[in-house]
């Protein structure tokens, strides 16, 4: 058989599995949709704390929450981004930790409001048990805010929370956490800045990469009745997102990029030999040729194999958190209330100021207030 | 040569086919069709589970509180139906619940079971029950008996209970262990007349895409 008949059905083979891979390619939008659910909820849940729609809140919050507390064994697309010839985006969005972790505080300060703490304080340990897995033990369930919430929510609720605080200020590298107030009948929650989002690095785009947030407010000056308190953020979500150490995930990509490179390597190595061959046999049906028109054949399939094994890291992101978030609690006479929030740079310069008006009911449950330097 | 041209061009072509229709059919779809409605039972795990606090994890537990409890003397051999008021359960857990879900349940079993051995008090709808008595005092209600005289129940016993957990995590997957206590405390002595528990402990392997 000469190479040519040889070579044409496997070209075309190749051409054929090119074309089949491009015209599957444009099936993803619904399914690529639908992968994206949770990253679009953790958008809208964002986006309406930062607004103060709270109830709306829950809603995207409580959905997103509901993928995440279910199991991802025998999640088919997590089996395909694992594959070859998927990208790891494929896979239907989670988050990495200090996202999943920012969604569980989130709608943690939602219960708060509705004057449910125990349920609040089981969304801060949820959070912080996101990021119980980090590779370093160092940096495991390392949030300051998320022990001080829990340990100021069990005393609220007449339990001990010593223990948590204690955890809370070993974490805590932004400022020093104050001790529990039990008479605070007002919570502030506030964040500033913009948080980091990822970056592919690497030959292939293989390597997942945080790029820093940034935040022009350092501090939080809070005015309200006659008080003036200046509080420090307790957690930085750069820091903890870049603290997380490699991801299992991470090898499988490595390992598709090795593949990768050396299906390309030996793709080119085929397709020179067969060419130098072929063009010595100069078309004389020798055996040179026909090796030439096999190699030419493997590297070309070498090639499209390379071509069509995909290594990128997903950078799919939460791109609306904040870079800081930051707690305190007040004592505040009952009546009606404003408080003022100066979001200040280091140099104690104001950069944006928010308000927020409310009404301490004695006896009444605490009025969790939640402020953002941006809308 | 146009003729073996000609054949090449054509398994080309039919190859391309074969693999657009076959490659592409499934892509990204697992049941292009869906599924249907499945009935489950509240007290049977369904193929979405998670490690949390389920419905067959607060079937179970109810199910065997509401029978510890009509065990005990003080509800058993009570002369006359004592009252209980139903106080708010504490989430100690990383699992965010509805909590009146787990009360609700209890109660509607003991209530069921017992025809009429314990009667609960509505505590939780005393503002509305507030104000219709008020309603009834200043005479813009009619009231069968005399609306000054205060007859809303004092509670001989609270019913309360407690929910915590512990969780570990490794790079495989989690576990979670929870333990469900529930209490019957006397009001007049604060003695804790009864007490029973369940322990729920569940793992899960996670996907390595996600770790």
């Amino acid at each position: 058989m000469s190479p040519k008949r040889i070579a044409t059905p496997l070209l075309a083979t190749a051409l054929a599995l090119a074309i089949a891979s491009g015209g599957c390619a444009s099936q993803g939008g619904k399914a690529g949709a639908d992968r994206d659910r949770v990253l679009r909820e953790y958008r809208e849940g964002a986006a309406l704390m930062q607004a103060t729609r709270f109830a709306e809140a829950k809603v995207p919050l409580d959905d997103a929450l509901l993928t995440l507390g279910g199991l991802s064994a025998g999640d088919p697309t997590a089996k395909k981004a694992r594959g070859l010839f998927h990208e790891e985006s494929s896979k239907g969005f989670r988050g990495e930790p200090y996202e999943r972790v920012m969604a569980y505080y989130y709608r943690g300060i939602v219960y708060w409001m509705e004057g449910e703490p125990d349920n609040a304080r089981a969304c801060f340990r949820n959070a912080q048990f996101q990021d119980s897995d980090a590779a370093d033990g160092k940096y495991q369930s390392d949030y300051a805010i998320l022990d001080y919430l829990d340990g100021y929510a069990t005393a609220k609720l007449g339990g001990d929370g010593s223990d948590a605080l204690k955890r809370a200020r070993s974490y805590a590298r932004l400022g020093r956490l104050p001790d529990y107030d039990p008479k605070a009948n007002v919570l502030v929650f506030f964040e500033m800045g913009r948080g980091p989002t990822k970056y592919a690095g690497g030959e292939y785009g293989e390597q997942l990469r945080i790029r820093p947030g940034i935040s022009a407010a350092v501090a939080a000056n809070l005015r309200v009745a006659g008080q003036s308190l200046r509080v420090a953020p307790a957690d930085d979500i750069t820091y903890q997102a870049t603290t997380r150490g490699g991801r299992v995930m991470d090898y499988v990509l490595a390992n598709k990029a090795v593949f990768k490179g050396t299906t390309d390597s030996f793709g080119n190595a085929a397709l020179l030999s067969g060419a130098v061959l072929a063009g010595a046999g100069s078309g004389r049906h020798s055996a040179a040729d026909e090796v030439g028109a096999g190699l030419l054949v493997a590297g070309l399939i070498s090639k499209i194999v390379s071509s069509a094994t995909t290594p990128a890291a997903d950078t799919r992101a939460w791109d609306n958190l904040p870079n800081f978030i930051g707690f305190a609690a007040l004592q505040v006479p009952a009546g009606e209330q404003r408080l003022a929030v100066d979001f200040v740079d280091a140099s104690g310069r104001t950069v944006v100021t928010r308000e927020v008006a409310f009404t301490v009911v004695p006896g009444a449950r605490d009025t969790v207030l939640f402020l953002s330097d941006r809308r | 040569m146009h003729k073996r041209t000609v054949s090449h061009l054509l398994s080309a072509a039919t190859v391309a086919a074969i693999s657009l229709l076959a490659g592409c059919s499934t892509y990204g779809v697992k049941n292009p069709s869906g599924t249907g409605v499945t009935v489950l039972k509240a007290d049977e795990q369904g193929t979405v589970a998670g490690t949390g606090i389920e419905s067959q994890d607060i079937v179970a537990v109810t199910d065997k509180m509401a029978r510890s409890i009509l065990e005990i003397p003080q509800i058993a051999n009570a002369a006359t139906p004592p009252n209980i008021a139903v106080l708010p359960i504490e989430n100690g857990t990383r699992f965010a619940i509805n909590k009146e879900q787990m009360t609700t349940r209890l109660r509607a079993r003991l209530v069921s079971q017992t025809r009429g051995k314990v009667v609960f008090l509505a505590r939780d709808r005393m503002p509305a029950l507030e104000k219709e008595q008020q309603l009834k005092q200043n005479g813009q209600l009619t009231s069968a008996t005399d609306p000054r005289v205060v007859e809303f129940r004092g509670a001989d016993y609270f019913l309360t209970g407690n929910l915590d957990g512990s969780s570990t995590r490794n790079s495989r997957g989690v576990s979670d262990y929870v333990l469900y206590t529930f209490k019957l405390i006397d009001v007049r002595t604060s003695a804790i007349v009864w007490e029973d528990l369940a322990e729920i402990k569940k793992q899960g392997l996670e996907d390595s895409a996600y770790r």
